[in-house]
């Protein structure tokens, strides 16, 4: 599975709620496929989605509010998990798409092939699962459905050369269509 | 800044609406950090630009917020105010803690706390230094600029040494 089929099925189960987007393919690939005003695309700030995530569903905790990360963005601000750990917001769902690899810097490695980012979630109070086929993340994300987080999904994908289009909002669309869309969604 | 001032300071900021205090320590700011904890509105990260992160979500969440740090976490965050902050117009109140401020501080304050102001300037990010004469204007200065969605920031003075 590459990071474009899994974001495809990721959305088709998640719909209208709220995402925030990581710099790099991750919001490029989430624009192309799927654009809507929910979704808030990072495309600076690398390292950040997960903090904006949380101060998202601190303050929505009626709503699931969703983190598309990448494994080089979580180890770049690996205290944000301490952070989120600490406050463990319940609506808080942290999908991390790992290929180990800055694919969008051309294809660097990270260093999520030697360290567990899973157990380092775990021990930040995170409820993690790992799946590597579609069929998994599918089922994982029906199944969360009644959990309460915070959650991880990390998505095991591999690299390949298939970039999507940039985004082409100027920024401050990005921000008013997502702040609409959390006070009339 | 005399302890009382800086509760008052705090105080304003709550009653003109501002929900979210999000940012790591610095002692010129104790008094300031120590009310908004009794209060139980602060919230402590890990850096400064989580904090800032954090910040942005409640903000795009409609709900006022601030961000504090020493001027050294203010250098960390410079990438994150030019590319999220200021790219996406996030209404923002940074409090920073001027640390370099006197000649004798200690060594590790005296270039941060030199280029503080030109870094301010050339960031195009409004700020004003908050004294014990102007808290009150300032913290109305910082409000409407909030609301008009232009981040700003106010700089308290490091005037003593520890």
């Amino acid at each position: 599975m590459i990071r474009k089929e899994a974001i495809e099925i990721a959305v088709k189960e998640i719909e209208d709620e709220p995402i925030i987007s990581a710099n790099g393919y991750i919001s490029r690939d989430l624009f192309s496929l799927c654009d809507k005003k929910s979704n808030f695309y990072m495309i600076g700030s690398m390292g950040l989605a997960s903090s904006i995530g949380l101060g998202v569903a601190i303050k929505n905790p009626e709503k699931r509010i969703f983190v598309f990360d990448g494994d080089g963005n979580v180890l770049m601000n690996l205290g944000s998990l301490a952070t989120i750990g600490s406050i463990k917001p319940k609506n808080l769902i942290h999908v991390i798409f790992d290929n180990s690899s800055h694919e969008s810097t051309g294809g660097q490695p990270t260093n999520s092939k030697i360290i567990k980012i899973e157990k380092i979630a775990r021990a930040t109070n995170y409820k993690v699962y790992e799946v590597t086929t579609g069929l998994k993340l599918k089922k994982v994300l029906k199944n969360i459905k009644k959990k309460s987080g915070p959650i991880m999904i990390i998505v095991k994908i591999k690299t390949k050369k298939m970039i999507s289009k940039r985004i082409t909002y100027n920024p401050i669309i990005i921000k008013r269509r997502f702040m609409e869309s959390l006070t009339t969604m | 800044m005399k302890k009382n001032f800086q509760n008052k300071f705090f105080n304003l900021l709550l009653k003109n609406g501002v929900e979210n205090f999000i940012g790591i320590p610095d002692s010129t700011l104790k008094n300031f950090i120590t009310e908004g904890l009794a209060q139980k509105k602060i919230i402590i990260p890990t850096r400064e630009e989580e904090a800032i992160g954090i910040a942005v979500g409640t903000s795009l969440s409609k709900s006022k917020s601030l961000v504090f740090m020493q001027n050294a976490g203010f250098a960390n965050s410079l990438s994150t105010i030019t590319s999220l902050v200021q790219l996406y117009k996030i209404p923002l109140i940074f409090l920073i803690g001027w640390r370099g401020y006197l000649s004798k501080d200690a060594p590790e304050h005296k270039k941060i706390g030199k280029i503080q102001p030109k870094l301010l300037e050339i960031l195009n990010l409004p700020s004003k230094v908050i004294t014990e004469k102007n808290w009150k204007s300032v913290c109305l200065w910082s409000i409407k600029k909030i609301e008009n969605d232009m981040p700003c920031a106010l700089i308290i003075r490091r005037e003593f040494l520890d």
